[in-house]
């Protein structure tokens, strides 16, 4: 149940049997099914999901009902809408289960509680937010100045075996490209090979 | 346009489980029936979804199951049952809101087994002590979720807890399902609420209110 969840932070930070015990209690475990909401849009975020098993996706809807994939997470990876969760302002993402999932919460009290009581989640957690924000940076830094063929390539290589597990409409979406053009990308690729 | 709130209801097919259920099926809420007569949790699948075309509900197997599915967790089980059910889903109950129905009654309803320093809610959050455990739904009847206005006025309905915001969830839940939610303080108050409803029960028997009986507080 949390198995994934604490070999992830012991590669981080290593815990002692007993921290794992003590952390565990603040944990909530959860199963969420296919096509379900973990958060909706304009509700506050008030958790922090990491998948054991399964994959989510965090999307904005713009006017049109277009769905803009900002992230996808499959095992090992956290989801949340950062901003609202920390703030209490209302959410800007929805996220969702592509597949049936189990995940782990960590409700913002909790958060709260395992920074102040254990100075090793307060350690694993800013490894998290430096690596989150390292992720974004590349991710920014590939929409705006890679071609096409490097950025789907850099795409493979963040989330292994995606491309079996997720519609490429979806990749589409989260690499800001039209299904047809991302269709392009992928055969011109195959072509060089 | 909020994101539905998942209710394992443990103890469904009984008056009280399948009661709660069948009213909270009316809020924006998706419920997972579980109790051990299969037949008549069918029945109670099929009443709500007859009642409410678009209610979100069904039945699981295994209350385990139901509730690491769950957000919120309704033990609608007898007291004497609590201990069971809770060794059961003590792993997946962890940090989520469980609520506790249950009256301690002795077999003579002219009592209550636990000792006067505890109640039901109490030994639930012994048993569950990473859960958040809120007293609720234990002072009305079955029937009264059929008829939550008597005589004219909607029927008070009391809710306990330690945790504030599981407590503000459950009156919200107290809402939906048509009672009057009264928070009442914090888990130790359930001592005085089971003790309420053992009186209320004691009342319905002597005068014959035929089960359809519930507290009103009058104030100003």
């Amino acid at each position: 149940m949390y198995e994934i969840f604490f070999r992830k932070f012991n590669d981080r930070v290593g815990l002692t049997r007993e921290e794992e015990e003590l952390i565990k209690q603040f944990l909530t475990p959860k199963k969420l099914r296919k096509k379900q909401y973990l958060l909706q849009e304009g509700d506050v975020c008030k958790h922090v999901a990491f998948v054991e098993k399964g994959a989510l996706k965090a999307y904005t809807v713009d006017e049109g009902g277009t769905e803009h994939i900002v992230q996808f997470a499959l095992e090992g990876w956290t989801i949340s809408d950062l901003y609202s969760f920390l703030t209490g302002e209302p959410a800007t993402y929805n996220i969702d289960a592509l597949e049936d999932a189990e995940l782990v919460l960590i409700s913002k009290s909790a958060h709260e509680e395992l920074l102040q009581q254990f100075p090793k989640y307060e350690t694993y957690i800013r490894l998290q937010i430096t690596g989150a924000y390292i992720a974004l940076q590349k991710r920014l830094t590939s929409i705006i100045s890679q071609p096409l063929e490097e950025r789907y390539s850099n795409f493979l290589a963040l989330y292994p075996n995606i491309a079996q597990r997720v519609p490429q409409h979806m990749i589409a979406s989260y690499m800001g490209l039209t299904p047809e053009t991302l269709s392009r990308v992928r055969s011109r690729i195959s072509a060089r090979k | 346009m909020s994101a539905k709130q998942t209710i394992a209801v443990i103890g469904a097919a009984g008056n009280m489980g399948s009661s709660i259920a069948r009213n909270l099926s009316k809020g924006n809420n998706r419920l997972l029936l579980f109790g051990n007569d299969k037949e008549k949790i069918a029945t109670v699948l099929t009443d709500i979804r007859n009642s409410h075309a678009s209610a979100e509900v069904e039945a699981l197997e295994c209350a385990a199951d139901a509730s690491w599915e769950a957000d919120i967790i309704i033990l609608a089980v007898p007291y004497q049952a609590e201990q069971e059910i809770a060794a059961k889903i003590k792993e997946v109950a962890n940090q989520k809101i469980v609520i506790s129905i249950a009256n301690p009654l002795n077999d003579t309803y002219d009592g209550l087994v636990t000792a006067a320093d505890t109640s039901a809610a109490e030994e639930l959050q012994k048993l569950l002590p990473n859960s958040k455990v809120v007293k609720a739904f234990n002072t009305v009847f079955a029937a009264d979720f059929v008829t939550p206005v008597i005589d004219g006025k909607q029927t008070d309905a009391f809710v306990a807890g330690d945790d504030a915001e599981a407590v503000n969830t459950v009156a919200g839940l107290v809402k939906t399902a048509g009672f009057n939610p009264i928070v009442a303080g914090d888990l130790k108050i359930s001592r005085t609420l089971e003790n309420m409803q053992l009186l209320l029960i004691q009342l319905t028997m002597k005068y014959n209110y035929n089960w359809l009986a519930g507290w009103k507080i009058l104030h100003n």
